[in-house]
């Protein structure tokens, strides 16, 4: 038996296969871009050509993400915040602490018991997200993957008050023409963004092991200013872009074996491998 | 949801077409006085004859006339009301009420009275504490408003037609409460979204004819064969407002709200004024005493110096345990619209009661517009995964 779960986010849209002991045996990632919808069926055919499948071998898929309702060929959609749960106790069973930043929220999970505990989530404002980097690696015109390994050779502690990213913007450009260094500049950076972030992880209480995901994690300069506000280790998966397709793919496992054991069935979707796009309500 | 009792045909029709259906009652005569809050005495319309219209935001109108007036930043259901007055949607009124229900409600309706040109306007200022002292003020406030409804329509109020229309909204809150027990089954009788239609259809009739209308829906419900299905939780809604069919309906996409502690809701309803000689200070207290909104200022004992957190828990949400029980609640949402700075401040009390209870709640922001829906769903799914 085989499993798949699709995580179609803002920016990035990833497809886990996994095998019936929950293997994984088909990673993929391809950007979400302006036709997110339609492009989860090109994502997914890249999937099953890596894992060498046909999309009926597949015996039950999940998906998530905010592009969660527009996956033709899912059979089931289960919020990203109860996916990357799943997702991340899979690789880290003794993890309690979730936090998520993806490219238009952060959000931050406790896990309780192997699953979604509680949850707090923001994904109104730029600010804290992978947006926030985007946009001021673009002004400076630099790699946002740079963004780490160039702030790790800061010299001295900065502020950047500044939490709007617009403001923000203005307020690095304004530090520039001061004199000050770009690396100091960007760990400045570093530190308002893990501010923001751990603020709202704190109205849930972190509590260790803390585990950060999504593609901000691949960072080195978030993931050392993250530690130094919350106080303690974070651990960052090897992968960090994809444990909530892994757990939209374990979730998809975890309902056909419930289904097997109970004899109940198994009630699979009308699967179209096109683009097509749906709206809320169609499937 | 099959064998549709015709009188909820009719709250459907009147939800659907609710202007329509008011501009038809002003065809027959009856003058129309909007409002937007469920602090207005609204028994003092009744009782000359005038018809209370709530006032409802329109979330699926983009907001563009009222940002030319009101801070962006500022309640998006107090901004929509005005933009749509603006646009004319609510020209069909004789007038408008409106009272210090908060700063922003307060200056939306400053506004409203300004660039509006409604043959009536009345504001109630509305003390923030339930003190005696309060309450002695308050009830100058709604005779100032009888006084200003006397000269507006030339009657004279009796004290007996304004018990008259007490006794007739004191049914329709008894009534509502009887409403509300037929979520109580599991499943419920009756779902939340009908219920949010019912109660905006009730804020669109004369007394007399919302009342006629629940003992029809009552009545239909308990007989009808088959009500809402069993979801994966029962929820509470606590919240300033929801009156929005849609929004009540994404909730019970996979759950069953069996309780909405909002304005759209049974917070006008819960309880009943109390009948005293001078019908004005039963009034007085009921509305500002027994409306739980969090715009009003509650201590566990008037004058206090020691503080006793729990106590005080207690007497702000003390109603809410018997919901949670008698309702079998899984879970609570606590609902802030955005910019509802009253409620906002209310949110990690009233997180502790239930903490206490050992019911789980979650907190969700969101603005009250349509286009706020995709990551309120989200939010409402992740909490049931949390309890079910």
């Amino acid at each position: 038996m085989y499993f798949a779960g699709v995580d179609i986010g803002s920016t990035m849209t990833k497809v886990v296969i996994i095998s019936d002991k929950g293997d994984p045996i088909s990673i993929v990632k391809g950007p979400t871009g302006p036709e997110h919808r339609s492009l989860a069926s090109e994502v997914m055919n890249v999937g099953l050509t890596q894992a060498n499948l046909q999309l009926n071998e597949i015996n039950y898929i999940v998906a998530t993400g905010y592009g969660r309702f527009n996956v033709p060929f899912s059979d089931r959609q289960i919020t990203e915040l109860s996916c990357h749960a799943a997702g991340v106790h899979n690789l880290f069973p003794d993890a309690k602490t979730v936090i998520d930043i993806g490219g238009q929220d952060a959000k931050c999970m406790k896990i309780e018991n192997g699953k979604l505990g509680d949850f707090v989530m923001n994904d109104k404002c730029a600010a804290g997200t992978g947006r926030f980097l985007e946009v001021i690696a673009s002004a400076l015109g630099i790699k946002v993957e740079d963004l780490g390994a160039i702030s790790s050779k800061s010299t001295r502690d900065i502020q950047i008050s500044n939490i709007c990213t617009i403001f923000a913007q203005q307020e690095v450009v304004s530090r520039l023409s001061e004199g000050e260094s770009l690396e100091n500049i960007l760990a400045g950076l570093h530190t308002a963004l893990a501010s923001r972030v751990v603020a709202l992880a704190e109205r849930l209480s972190i509590e260790p092991s803390v585990v950060l995901t999504g593609g901000v994690a691949k960072n080195t300069g978030i993931v050392r200013a993250m530690k130094e506000k919350i106080g303690h280790d974070i651990r960052v998966p090897e992968e960090p872009l994809i444990t909530g397709a892994l757990g939209a793919a374990l979730m998809a496992r975890r309902h056909v074996l419930d289904a097997i054991k109970n004899n109940t069935p198994v009630v699979t979707s009308q699967r179209r491998l096109d683009k097509t796009t749906l709206l809320y309500g169609e499937h | 949801m099959n064998d549709i009792p015709s009188s909820l045909s009719i709250i459907d029709e009147s939800n659907h077409g609710r202007v329509k259906k008011v501009r038809d009652m002003k065809s027959l005569g009856y003058k129309i006085i909007g409002y937007q809050c469920a602090l207005i005495p609204v028994e003092i319309m009744s009782a000359f004859d005038v018809v209370p219209y709530k006032i409802c935001s329109d979330i699926k109108e983009p907001i563009t006339e009222a940002d030319r007036l009101l801070a962006t930043a500022s309640c998006p259901v107090m901004r929509s009301c005005l933009d749509c007055a603006l646009k004319g949607r609510d020209d069909f009124l004789d007038g408008l009420v409106t009272t210090h229900s908060s700063d922003p409600g307060e200056k939306a309706a400053r506004t409203l009275g300004a660039y509006t040109n409604y043959p009536y306007f009345h504001f109630i200022d509305m003390p923030g504490t339930v003190r005696p002292e309060a309450i002695t003020y308050f009830k100058t406030q709604i005779s100032d408003f009888a006084k200003t409804m006397a000269s507006f329509t030339g009657k004279r109020l009796s004290t007996e037609k304004l018990n008259i229309a007490i006794e007739l909204h004191n049914r329709q809150r008894s009534l509502v409460q009887e409403l509300y027990a037929l979520t109580r089954p599991v499943p419920p009788l009756i779902s939340g979204t009908e219920i949010v239609k019912i109660v905006r259809t009730l804020m669109t009739l004369p007394v007399q004819e919302g009342n006629n209308l629940l003992v029809q829906v009552i009545d239909e419900v308990k007989k009808r064969g088959k009500g809402p299905a069993q979801k994966r939780a029962r929820l509470l809604i606590w919240s300033s407002t929801l009156d929005d069919p849609g929004i009540m309906q994404m909730f019970e996409e996979q759950s069953n709200v069996v309780y909405d502690e909002t304005c759209g809701g049974i917070r006008p309803f819960r309880s009943s004024v109390k009948v005293t000689a001078d019908p004005l200070d039963g009034l007085a207290a009921y509305y500002l005493k027994e409306i739980t909104c969090a715009r009003t200022f509650r201590q566990a004992s008037l004058g206090e110096i020691e503080k006793n957190y729990s106590e005080d828990l207690r007497s702000r949400f003390g109603y809410l345990k018997q919901v949670v029980e008698k309702w079998k609640i899984d879970g609570v949402i606590l609902l802030l619209v955005r910019y509802c700075d009253p409620f906002a401040f209310e949110i990690p009390s009233i997180k502790d009661y239930f903490s206490n209870l050992s019911v789980r709640s979650t907190y969700i922001e969101y603005d009250y517009s349509e286009r706020a829906l995709a990551p309120l769903r989200t939010r409402i799914e992740a909490f049931i995964d949390t309890i079910s």
